[in-house]
């Protein structure tokens, strides 16, 4: 029997009983309906976290830190909850210190782009009369105008010295201006805390209860605002995550609670001008290795989002699984119609498999039909359910974003179909029915055409 | 038919049994017959006597249990399934008393149905069909369902389908019996011509005794299974 027959008898035999194709068939377009729109979905949301990491260049930064001095066997106290890959550790040999020489120095390994420290302390802002809490990143002349902060207005200062502040958009929001041009050579004045151990604050400390309970004052400071950075992520530029950036000339002579990270905070530095911790960042993924190799070089222990990638890859397989796990299970109930429709459709042929036989249609050609038969329900499923769960996802898209947009979130696309998932689902419609079709369709080539001739 | 060992059709010894549960029931028994090329063969018995089994073994749709036939020199009991399938295929046709036509067919698709599975392209299949429908005198109803048939233009398209892929033999089991008497004779009269023009050798199973006397060679005379007796009405041609 030649493959074109096979295709005209099956879509002949289905069309023949269209109502009962129809069911099945629509059992299999909901199957496989609500599994593509599920793997759509976890596709979508995987596709949106990758992305919005790569928007964000997040890929393209290092995390690098002064390896922290401890007794062996002490458990490591990581500061930011994220995991450190620390170099092999070599405990008596004492790591540079990160200064400005070696930021210099770690700035000039081929594809860093830019390094800077993560020094904040806390301050006040005040413009006009608003008045708003914030970390204040000290950021060098050379960080700021790597390109690594994307202005909306301004410009970044030129040089380390001068008092001048680049606010993040949010800051800007926070503050009650609109338009970030506006804000442009504004004055800035910044709150520092002070800890006050005079003697005539602890006095006032312990004689004037009520009122300030901490040794703390302040110091403010002018600052003339130069450039308003893009928003990004939750707050400030990342990954400074800041709302506020000042060169490190001012910073240093500005009275304040130093605090290079919560760490710092514990144990101070040992020496003025180092840091604990920088941020550098690449200019691709690709060069994180090498960078991270010359960061161990240094002695300095380093932390990539990228190096995440693994664990995060593992995640996302668990929720497809997870996704085709549910989905499967309008599949199984789909093929289980199958298996009903196809030995119907055998017992009802009963007597014309066996005239098929005595005409000359080998065990093959029997099976073959059917075969041909569950297929093309697969086929029909397949392409019908890629087609509702377009339709499906393309109205739940719509009703999220209608809902999301009202909030001010930009429109997100949550599903992702990918020409392989269309073509996979079409394919895996096809095998399952064909799984399904294997009992139906053995039955139908073990036919007996003596008794089948026999039969009513 | 004689017990000439040499004859086109050959049984040697062809035993059958079935077991239905605990009792097994023997439907033919030690049959040694040989049917030479280009006889009609007529078998007749009353019912339970072994008839159809014995077409049912000659046709390749049923397996001896015990014993052997061969077509043409060639051991058909033997055969494997496929190999089976291509003996239906090719060197039989075979014709029944209820037709055996497939309902949802058309009369011209029945008849395609062996060209089918023999693998001929469809245009082919076609017109092939419409010659036999033409030459059992069915050329204008080719498009009716066997529904829209009478009993004996149904039994014209089992016979244009048993022979339209060219066999040596045509089986025929009682194939009147669901026809009066006039009709009866017409396609028995058919049958015989196309013999005659394309020298078909014939095995038809009968009750009519008097009409197998009047078209038949040799008559076979079954008994619980065994051969009773061979009565030849003609010379062979």
């Amino acid at each position: 029997m030649r493959t074109p027959d096979y295709i005209e008898q099956a879509w002949a035999n289905l069309w023949k009983k269209k109502l009962r194709t129809f069911l099945t068939t629509c059992g299999v377009v909901i199957g496989i309906g609500a599994l593509v729109t599920m793997f759509a979905f976890g596709q979508g949301v995987q596709r949106n976290i990758k992305k919005q990491f790569e928007e964000l260049e997040l890929f393209n930064y290092i995390t690098a830190s002064v390896s922290t001095r401890r007794h062996p066997g002490q458990a490591e106290f990581d500061p930011d909850g994220v995991p450190m890959d620390h170099r092999p550790a070599d405990a008596n040999e004492r790591a540079e210190p990160l200064d400005a020489q070696a930021l210099r120095e770690i700035m000039r390994i081929p594809g860093v782009e830019a390094a800077f420290p993560e020094m904040k302390f806390p301050a006040q802002v005040q413009l006009g009369d608003d008045e708003q809490f914030t970390l204040v990143q000290v950021l060098s002349a050379d960080a700021a105008n790597s390109g690594l902060i994307a202005l909306r207005a301004g410009e970044p200062y030129a040089t380390d010295e001068p008092n001048e502040v680049i606010i993040s958009d949010m800051m800007l929001r926070r503050l009650d201006l609109r338009e970030p041009e506006s804000a442009i050579g504004k004055q800035l004045d910044i709150r520092t805390l002070v800890l006050d151990l005079s003697l005539g604050n602890l006095m006032r400390i312990a004689f004037l209860r009520g009122g300030q309970s901490l040794p703390i004052s302040n110091r403010t400071y002018s600052f003339t605002i130069v450039g308003v950075a893009e928003r990004m992520g939750m707050s400030g530029p990342l990954p400074i995550r800041s709302d506020v950036m000042i060169p490190p000339g001012p910073a240093e002579g500005m009275k304040k609670l130093e605090l290079t990270s919560i760490w710092d905070f514990f144990q101070p530095s040992d020496k003025p001008g180092t840091y604990s911790t920088v941020s550098v960042k690449v200019a691709s993924p690709s060069d994180i290795p090498a960078v991270e190799q010359k960061l161990h070089e240094r002695g300095l222990r380093t932390f990539a989002l990228i190096d995440q990638m693994d664990q995060m890859q593992t995640a996302f397989i668990i929720m497809d699984v997870f996704l085709l796990a549910v989905g499967m299970i309008g599949i199984t109930v789909a093929s289980l119609g199958i298996v009903n429709t196809m030995v119907m459709s055998i017992l009802e042929r009963y007597r014309e498999i066996g005239i098929m036989k005595a005409v000359g249609a080998t065990n093959g050609d029997v099976q073959r039909i059917f075969f041909y038969e569950s297929g093309m329900i697969g086929l029909l499923g397949g392409v019908f359910g890629l087609l509702l769960a377009r339709v499906v996802s393309f109205v739940i898209n719509q009703v999220i974003n209608g809902v999301a947009s009202g909030q001010g979130v930009p429109f997100i696309h949550y599903f992702d179909f990918s020409w392989w998932l269309c073509l996979a689902a079409i394919l895996f419609s096809i095998l399952v029915s064909l799984l399904a079709g294997v009992y139906p369709t053995l039955r139908a080539a073990r036919v007996d055409p003596v008794v089948a001739l026999r039969h009513d | 038919m004689s017990m000439d060992a040499n004859g086109f059709i050959q049984t040697h010894d062809l035993t059958k049994t079935y077991s239905t549960g605990s009792v097994e029931v023997v439907a033919l028994r030690e049959v040694s017959l040989s049917v030479g090329q280009g006889c009609f063969v007529g078998v007749t018995g009353t019912s339970g006597s072994g008839k159809s089994t014995l077409m049912n073994l000659l046709g390749g749709l049923d397996t001896p249990t015990s014993g052997s036939i061969s077509v043409e020199g060639r051991l058909i009991s033997e055969l494997s399934n496929a190999e089976l399938a291509l003996f239906r295929r090719n060197t039989v046709g075979m014709i029944f008393q209820s037709f055996n036509l497939v309902p949802s067919y058309s009369a011209l698709e029945n008849v395609t149905l062996p060209l089918l599975f023999a693998g001929v392209a469809k245009s082919r299949r076609r017109r092939q069909a419409a010659e036999l429908l033409e030459s059992v005198g069915l050329g204008a109803r080719s498009s009716h369902r066997p529904s829209e048939l009478s009993g004996g233009e149904q039994q014209r398209v089992a016979i244009a389908r048993a022979l339209v892929n060219r066999p040596r033999i045509l089986l025929a089991d009682e194939p009147t019996g669901n026809l009066d008497s006039k009709t009866s004779r017409q396609i028995v009269q058919l049958l015989a011509d196309l013999r005659a023009a394309q020298g078909l050798t014939i095995v038809m199973i009968s009750h009519e005794e008097a009409m197998l006397r009047e078209f038949a060679d040799e008559i076979v005379y079954l008994q619980d299974g065994a051969v009773r007796s061979l009565e030849t009405l003609r010379p062979t041609p």
